[in-house]
């Protein structure tokens, strides 16, 4: 039996939207968004918790400004106000990591700058935060931009173990494995290897959701 | 007011808002990021004269203090001969020597290059025979990630040591990045000279080449005195 409070909580409005954007509509899994970065920044844990954050970052707080101005911003220059907006955010992001966190901003390149294309952010912009209060919008924004962080760690965790025998930079696979003959997969190291796990993720969510239906 | 004069203003405003804070932000972190970059710099030349092996990192106070000791900054005039850092003139181009033992160990010359998407700076160091490569870097870069972005890896670059710039009778060649694999398609007589190619990225090996031609054509004085062992440290 589940408590009493988790039951309610369970049927609550907020809680049934944030599970949406983490697990029946997850931005990567569900809707495929974003693969590109997802492909890209996933060989090492480090950078993929970075790049998690940075576009939580701009998830959440694109949708806040522009659910604020929702209702003064003019209709016909929508677009354009959006993607200002959260084209600042992102080079705010990227300026930050530039200062603060060199090497990870060099081994992400232009994957930062490119989460201005990222279609999850415009998409929650124009989705969501146009006809939702702030409050909601924000842990809207947040709940995808986690939604797309735990794809990316779980990808980003499975290549860095297999591909370099590390998480988080730290060698996990004792040397008398690779003694006994055991390789590093060098597939995971590249793009296709990504391909492959995201791939696997799809499936794995689709077949789960599918059960939980019925059919 | 009209609709079309509200959105004019609106998107007047936007700009002003978000211009004041990305200038903001970027005057407000100007200063750790050139930092960064001075660091980056002295960390690349550290690596393309051999201080800095792939796979040890080192941490920034290391890599200052390992800079202070052994690399030091000459000019180089038109005639080929080395000028203390204090008085060089406007033509005179930088070189950044590693020394052991107050004798030149290797040099390491500044690479600025075309690329395909935008300029690819590095630095090419070379041993003091001048004409055999001890090392090659990218620090800064817009080639595309994957493809010409590979030339930051260490793949890459470590198939430039031990490669000649010149060829045996001592004329000069420069170092030519091959389409693809360099391989049985080059003739022997140019395989000392030929690095492996990035396979996608022909034109920023193409670029890539001419830069580094270029470069190496500008530094020949100095590299000449190095093959005739007519170089003092001033």
């Amino acid at each position: 039996m589940t408590p009493a409070p988790v039951q309610a909580l369970r049927k609550s409005r907020s809680y049934k939207a944030v599970a949406r954007a983490l697990w029946e509509a997850n931005p990567i899994s569900k809707q495929i968004l974003g693969i590109c970065s997802a492909l890209a920044v996933t060989v090492q844990l480090k950078t993929a918790l970075v790049m998690s954050i940075a576009l939580t970052f701009v998830v959440a707080f694109s949708s806040l400004i522009i659910s604020l101005m929702r209702r003064a911003m003019p209709r016909n220059i929508r677009i354009m106000v959006e993607v200002s907006v959260i084209a600042t955010l992102v080079i705010l992001a990227d300026e930050f990591l530039r200062a603060f966190m060199y090497d990870v901003s060099r081994q992400l390149s232009v994957f930062v700058g490119l989460i201005i294309t990222n279609c999850i952010v415009l998409g929650r912009a124009e989705g969501y935060a146009l006809s939702n209060p702030p409050c909601k919008s924000f842990v809207d924004g947040l709940a995808n931009g986690i939604g797309y962080g735990s794809v990316l760690m779980g990808v980003a965790f499975l290549r860095e173990l297999l591909g370099s025998g590390k998480l988080f930079g730290y060698p996990v696979i004792p040397a008398f494995f690779y003694e006994a003959g055991y390789l590093d997969n060098g597939l995971m190291r590249l793009a296709p290897g990504a391909f492959i796990i995201i791939g696997l993720f799809v499936w794995l969510e689709h077949t789960l959701l599918s059960r939980k239906k019925g059919r | 007011m009209s609709e079309s004069a509200r959105s004019f203003f609106f998107a007047v405003a936007l700009c002003v808002v978000c211009s004041v804070l990305l200038t903001a932000a970027s005057t407000g972190l100007q200063r750790r990021q050139e930092h960064n970059m001075r660091l980056e710099k002295q960390r690349n030349v550290l690596k393309a004269v051999g201080l800095i092996v792939a796979g040890k990192p080192l941490v920034e106070s290391q890599i200052e203090k390992l800079y202070k000791e052994k690399i030091k900054t000459f000019w180089v005039t038109p005639e080929g001969e080395l000028v203390d850092a204090k008085k060089h003139a406007g033509t005179d181009l930088p070189l950044y020597v590693r020394l052991e033992d107050r004798t030149i160990h290797t040099y390491a010359v500044p690479v600025e290059s075309d690329g395909l998407w935008g300029k690819i700076y590095g630095y090419l160091a070379l041993e003091n025979d001048g004409a055999t490569v001890a090392g090659f870097t990218v620090f800064q870069h817009s080639e595309t990630p994957g493809l010409g972005g590979e030339i930051e890896k260490e793949w890459f670059q470590k198939e430039w040591i031990g490669k000649k710039i010149v060829d045996k009778d001592g004329n000069f060649i420069s170092i030519r990045i091959a389409r693809g694999e360099a391989g049985e398609a080059v003739p022997e007589r140019m395989r000392p000279h030929t690095v492996d190619g990035i396979s996608g990225a022909t034109l920023t090996g193409r670029y890539l080449t001419a830069g580094i031609r270029e470069t190496l054509e500008s530094y020949e004085p100095v590299s000449i005195r190095f093959r005739k062992n007519m170089i003092g440290v001033p």
